[in-house]
C-alpha cells in the first residue's frame, strides 16, 4: 500500500515537474534551407537533479531554398554548449533534394541543460551545414559536418556507381544477388558494446603494449607503418600510430579504423581514430589519442588491426577506399556499409528490385 | 563429664559476651574441669593486662580528633589509589532529545546522499571502503564511468553516461542499423526509415 502511494506521489511529482519545451529553430537569413513546419510531438523538459532532462522528439520539414541539389544536412541540437550531454546532432546523408522541394528531418535526442543556465529557450536547433551535389558546403561547420558529409557523399557516389555497373554487367539478377549479400552482411556484422572515455586512467590493472597489424590498400595515399595501444584485460587505451604520406599532396586530416580481436578470435570494428595533422608529402607523423575503450567484461583483447578509412588533403579533396579495397575479407565482414548502400538495401527490401533499379537511374 | 569449652567460648566467657545458656553450661564444665579452668584463667589474666596497658594512655588524648585524623588519612590513601589505578569512565547520560536530533540529522544526510549522489560514485566509494577494509595495498581499479563522461555504443543504440546518469538515444522501437564510436569523443547511431529508406545519423558528444 505504502509503495503504491510512493509511486503515485512520484508520478504526480514528475508530471508536475515536466514542462512544455521552450524551443527555437535558428536558421541563418541566407540559409539554403527554410523551415516549412515543425512538430515537437512528445518533447518535454523534466528536472533531474541539478539539470533539466530535455527530451527532444521533433519532426521538421525543410525546404531547399537554394538553386542547387542538396545531398546532406546536419543540424546541431543544443541545450547547453559546454555541458557534457548538452548538445547533439542529427545528420541526413544520401539526400537528393531538388531546389524548391521539401524533405523531412527527424530529431530524437535526449539532452541535459543545467538549472539556471540562463534565459532563453531550453533547446535550440541550429544549422551546422548543408552539402550540395557539387560538394560545396554551406554552414558554420562547428561539428565538422563538412568533412563527415563529404565522406558520406563520396561513399554514396562510389557505391551507386558500383551497383549501376553491376546492373549493366550482371543484369537485374546480379544486382539482386549483391543486394541479398549486402543484407546478409548487415545482419551478420558483429556489433558488441563498447564504451569510450576521454583522458587517461590513473590506476588500472597491469597493462601491456600490443602492436597494431595493418590492412594496406594499394591506392591509399597514407601508409600506417607502426602502432601500439596499452591493453589491460578488456580495456584498450592511448592508441599511438605512425603514418606516412605516400602522396604528392599535403594531408590535413585522416581517419583510421580500429579493429579488435578477442580471446576467441572474434573480430569487430571498435572505433575510429581521427587525427588533424599537417603531413607533407613523403613525411611521417604520429597519431595519438588520449582516450580509452572498454568492452564487455568477458572480452580479453588479444590483437588489433588498423586501416586508413579516409584522408582529407590540404586542398580540400578527399580519398576513401575503393570498392575493391573493401573486398578484403576482414573489412567486408566488419566494416559497416555506407549510408547509401543501407538506403538502397532498404528500398530493395521494402519495395523490391524494380524500385531499386528506378532509384539507381535517378542520378 | 561434658565436652571441653572451645577457646573462643572461653574468651567470650571471660569478657562476659556468652549467651545465658552457653554461659551456664560453660560454668558447669569449668567447675569440674581443671585444664579448662586454667586456660580460662589465662584469658582473664591477658584481659586484665590489656586493660592496664590501655589505662597507661595519656589522660588528655582527644579521641574524636584522633578519629577525624584517621578518617582523613584513609581518604588521602583512597585518593592516591585513584590516581594510580586506571580510570574507569562513567558513561555520560544521554538524554532523548540529543539522540533524536542526531537521528534526524543522520536520516537527512542519508536522504541527501541518496537523492544527490550518483549511484556510480556510491558504488565506487563502496569498493574503495571494501578495499581499505580488506587491507589491499593497491587502490581499487577505477571504473571507466568514474573518469568522466562516457559515450557507449551497442547494437541497441548509443548513450552518453555521466555521474551515473544515462542519456540514451532512441527512435522509439527502431533499432540502429549501425553504431560507431570516435576516439575524439562522440558516438553515432544510424537509423534507416523503414518506408522511405531515408538515413538519419544521430550523434552525442562528450565535450
Amino acid at each position: 500500500m505504502s509503495s503504491r502511494l510512493t509511486i503515485s506521489f512520484l508520478a504526480i511529482a514528475l508530471a508536475a515537474g515536466a514542462q512544455t519545451l521552450s524551443r527555437k529553430i535558428e536558421l541563418p537569413k541566407d540559409s539554403p534551407v527554410t523551415l516549412v513546419s515543425a512538430d515537437w510531438g512528445e518533447s518535454s523538459a523534466t528536472p533531474r537533479g541539478g539539470a533539466f532532462l530535455v527530451d527532444v522528439h521533433a519532426g521538421l520539414s525543410l525546404r531547399n531554398s537554394s538553386q542547387r541539389r542538396i545531398r546532406g544536412v546536419t543540424l546541431a541540437v543544443v541545450a547547453q554548449e559546454v555541458t557534457p550531454g548538452g548538445k547533439g546532432s542529427v545528420s541526413v546523408p544520401s539526400l537528393d533534394v531538388a531546389p524548391g522541394d521539401t524533405f523531412p528531418v527527424r530529431i530524437d535526442l535526449p539532452l541535459l541543460r543545467p538549472l539556471g543556465a540562463g534565459a532563453g529557450p531550453l533547446v535550440e536547433v541550429q544549422l551546422d551545414g548543408v552539402l550540395f551535389d557539387d560538394l560545396n558546403f554551406y554552414g558554420p561547420d562547428k561539428l565538422h559536418s563538412r568533412r563527415t558529409m563529404t565522406v558520406w557523399e563520396l561513399e554514396a557516389r562510389r557505391d551507386r556507381r558500383y551497383f549501376k555497373t553491376l546492373l549493366e554487367t550482371a543484369g537485374r539478377e546480379g544486382l539482386q544477388k549483391e543486394m541479398l549479400a549486402s543484407l546478409a552482411r548487415q545482419a551478420d556484422r558483429p556489433q558488441p558494446g563498447v564504451q569510450m572515455v576521454r583522458g587517461r586512467a590513473t590506476n588500472t590493472d597491469p597493462e601491456r603494449e600490443v602492436q597494431f597489424a595493418f590492412l594496406h590498400f594499394p591506392e591509399s595515399p597514407v601508409q600506417p607503418t607502426d602502432g601500439m595501444a596499452r591493453i589491460a584485460g578488456n580495456e584498450a587505451r592511448a592508441p599511438r600510430l605512425e603514418v606516412r604520406n605516400l602522396s604528392d599532396r599535403p594531408i590535413r586530416h585522416l581517419e583510421i579504423g580500429w579493429i579488435v580481436e578477442d580471446q576467441q578470435g572474434r573480430e569487430f570494428l571498435a572505433a575510429s581514430v581521427p587525427a588533424d595533422l599537417n603531413l607533407a608529402p613523403g613525411r611521417s607523423s604520429q597519431v595519438f589519442e588520449d582516450a580509452a575503450l572498454r568492452f564487455d567484461q568477458r572480452t580479453s583483447i588479444q590483437g588489433m588491426t588498423g586501416f586508413v578509412s579516409s584522408v582529407e588533403f590540404a586542398d580540400g579533396s578527399y580519398w576513401i577506399p575503393s570498392r575493391s579495397a573493401l573486398e578484403d575479407p576482414k573489412l567486408r565482414r566488419l566494416a559497416p556499409p555506407s549510408p547509401e548502400e543501407q538506403r538502397l538495401a532498404q528500398i530493395y527490401r521494402k519495395k523490391g528490385l524494380a524500385a531499386l533499379v528506378e532509384e539507381l537511374k535517378k542520378f | 563429664m561434658s565436652r571441653h569449652v572451645p577457646e573462643s567460648g572461653l574468651a567470650l566467657y571471660v569478657s562476659g559476651d556468652l549467651g545465658w545458656w552457653s554461659r551456664a553450661a560453660a560454668r558447669m564444665h569449668l567447675n569440674g574441669c581443671e585444664s579448662c579452668r586454667k586456660r580460662m584463667e589465662a584469658y582473664r589474666i591477658d584481659r586484665q593486662r590489656l586493660r592496664e596497658s590501655a589505662a597507661e594512655m595519656p589522660e588528655d588524648v582527644d579521641w574524636d580528633r584522633l578519629a577525624a585524623e584517621m578518617t582523613a588519612n584513609i581518604r588521602v590513601g583512597l585518593a592516591a589509589g585513584e590516581c594510580v589505578a586506571p580510570r574507569s569512565r562513567k558513561p555520560a547520560p544521554l538524554g532523548w532529545r540529543p539522540a533524536a536530533v542526531m537521528a534526524g540529522a543522520a536520516v537527512l544526510m542519508a536522504g541527501a546522499w541518496w537523492l544527490n549522489t550518483p549511484p556510480m560514485q556510491t558504488q565506487a566509494l563502496g569498493r574503495a571502503m571494501r578495499a581499505i577494509w580488506q587491507g589491499r595495498g593497491a587502490m581499487p581499479r577505477i571504473g571507466i564511468e568514474e573518469r568522466g563522461p562516457v559515450v557507449s555504443a551497442s547494437s541497441s543504440g548509443i548513450e552518453l553516461r555521466e555521474n551515473g546518469s544515462a542519456l540514451a538515444v532512441s527512435q522509439g522501437t527502431a533499432r540502429p542499423v549501425a553504431v560507431s564510436v570516435s576516439m575524439q569523443g562522440s558516438a553515432s547511431a544510424r537509423y534507416v526509415d523503414a518506408d522511405t529508406g531515408q538515413v538519419t545519423i544521430t550523434s552525442v558528444y562528450v565535450q
